[in-house]
């Protein structure tokens, strides 16, 4: 096996114990919860008003994954690839072995990776089933899950190489990392014309149609989507950039322990 | 034969403070203790030396060949750091397999090395046991175990006996010293002189980031002996023990403490002292409470020695 497939493993099968990962996997089946419960209001109502499970779906599930727990996923596993390593002086123990630097951070990204991927996939999946039980057999809706899927995965690998790097450079990436999730990611896309193409959240928005907006509304979100394949290939060549500059900090940076 | 470990004027500053000052030395096999008071330099020598931390001036080699970034080095190089640091959430036998798989060796090779290394440092009944869960003692047996458990010519142990207990201090020493007979190379930190003379005949004394001496630890004993030493005595009659020692030439001082039972006693050969003190006692009569050595540390020495 390779340095980088056994650094993965070894991480993955530790990753698997953390608190975090039982922490994050919960949370990332809320949406389950919800529309669980919204079915269940739907079955004891009778209601067969605007809330369809597809648009609960678009409109609730979608945006929970797209703008919260995909950011919350990739900035603390991202961030944690280093810095936990750092800051629970466990750093030694890897760099005493004969493995490249570059291989620690690959096979810790892959490792964080397979974690998260799975609860957001799992958490994806298990929500639309719930909320379009009735329309399993229908090809487009599959589509539709798959599409979601795809973009969700192609972010978060993105999302978490940009916070590998973070990790990698800085001490308190977390803080920079909500700052970046929460200040410009969020406020990027409002703007008009190509400063929106400066947010990686406006590639993964290309990927996915956005209902129409109507009347007037408050920074109004007027997305100008870039091709979904140039959509698709920024993000493959971010997330190959950002991993390339986190071995490359790794390698270079020397990592001191606070006494 | 070339040292395993060699520097040349090896400088490391953290910023502005001073951490390694043009630092030469070459450690040969066997086990060479390096000996400093705590902030002199030992674990940023150590550091460089495992390839965590880059010289800012001068060289280091093991083998001969650079550390930073040579991973391939660590094939043959085990260490034990200074933190008491783990995956908190794995068993003992969790976490040496899993480092041992990363050199790359098989799931049943790893599990063997395991058991061995477990077995060595005595903790194989505790293997399924969380580390969050070991004493101290234990969790400093198993830093030792995973630096161990490849079978590496060359460890570098960074305070390995602090933490134990006794009983733990003798197996660990019985162990280190079972490495030299295997041909291997050892060099290991401590800040405490009596560890280290029973470990070794060789040391490298570090102080402020610079090496002060190096080579037999009897030339250090010298050193020391020479140093005058401040004993603290509590009897029943301080007064008279007090008034019999200051007839010895070897007696630069002597005082009463701020207790009524309280002496102190400066001496410039502390042998001579310790071995007149048991026939004083006996010809006096003495009821002899308590004998300490406030000043028989390492700092002290090291002050003495750099001429504080």
């Amino acid at each position: 096996m390779s340095a980088t497939g056994r650094v993965f493993t070894f991480f993955f099968q530790l990753g698997q114990k953390a608190k975090r990962t039982k922490f994050f996997f919960i949370l990332s089946l809320l949406p389950v919860l919800l529309g669980a419960f919204l079915r269940l209001q739907q079955a004891l109502t009778l209601s067969r008003r605007n809330m369809t499970g597809l648009f609960f779906y678009s409109n609730v599930v979608l945006p929970f994954y797209v703008q919260f727990l995909l950011l919350m996923l990739a900035l603390f596993y991202g961030t944690s690839i280093v810095l936990e390593e750092v800051e629970g002086r466990t750093l030694p123990y890897l760099a005493a072995r004969p493995l490249p630097r570059t291989s620690i951070i690959l096979g810790k990204y892959g490792s964080s990776a397979a974690l998260a991927l799975a609860m957001i996939d799992v958490g994806l999946v298990a929500s639309f089933l719930v909320l379009n039980a009735e329309q399993l057999g229908d090809l487009s809706l599959d589509l539709v899950l798959l599409r979601d899927m795809t973009v969700l995965d192609l972010g978060l690998l993105c999302y978490l190489a940009l916070f590998a790097f973070l990790g990698a450079l800085l001490k308190r990436a977390v803080l920079f990392g909500l700052l970046f999730c929460f200040g410009w990611e969020n406020v990027l896309i409002y703007f008009p014309g190509l400063t929106q193409k400066l947010a990686i959240a406006h590639y993964l928005k290309s990927l996915i149609p956005q209902p129409p907006s109507s009347g007037f509304a408050f920074l109004r979100f007027n997305l100008e989507p870039s091709p979904p394949l140039t959509a698709v290939l920024v993000l493959i060549i971010l997330t190959a950039v950002f991993l390339a500059a986190a071995c490359l900090t790794f390698s270079l940076k020397e990592y001191l322990f606070e006494n | 034969m070339k040292a395993p470990i060699q520097t040349d004027k090896l400088s490391k500053w953290y910023g502005n403070i001073l951490g390694l000052s043009e630092v030469s030395l070459e450690v040969r096999p066997g086990i060479t203790g390096l000996l400093g008071p705590n902030g002199a330099g030992k674990s940023t020598l150590m550091k460089i030396l495992t390839g965590q931390l880059r010289p800012s001036l001068g060289r280091a080699f093991i083998w001969g060949e650079k550390i930073w970034n040579n991973f391939r080095l660590f094939n043959r190089i085990g260490y034990c750091p200074e933190h008491d640091s783990f995956y908190e959430q794995t068993t003992g036998w969790q976490f040496l397999t899993g480092l041992l798989r990363l050199f790359p060796f098989s799931s049943a090779e790893a599990a063997g090395r395991a058991e061995r290394a477990l077995a060595t440092v005595e903790l194989l009944p505790d293997k399924d046991r969380l580390i969050r869960g070991y004493s101290r003692g234990m969790r400093q047996r198993l830093k030792v175990a995973q630096a161990l458990a490849h079978d590496p010519d060359l460890l570098i142990l960074d305070e390995p006996l602090n933490g134990l207990d006794p009983l733990g201090k003798r197996r660990i020493i019985r162990l280190i010293k079972d490495l030299k007979n295997d041909n291997k190379t050892v060099l290991l930190s401590s800040h405490v002189l009596p560890e280290v003379e029973a470990l070794t005949k060789d040391i490298i004394l570090i102080h402020q980031g610079k090496i002060l001496a190096s080579g037999d630890i009897h030339e250090l004993r010298d050193l020391i002996d020479s140093h005058p030493h401040i004993i603290a005595l509590r009897c029943d009659r301080p007064r008279e023990l007090a008034a019999r020692l200051v007839r010895e030439p070897f007696i630069l001082k002597v005082h009463l403490g701020g207790q009524p039972d309280s002496l102190i006693v400066e001496t410039d050969n502390r042998d001579r002292f310790f071995s007149l003190l048991p026939e004083l006692v006996m010809d006096m009569g003495l009821a002899v409470d308590e004998i300490t050595s406030p000043d028989d540390n390492l700092q002290a020495v090291f002050d003495y020695l750099v001429g504080k």
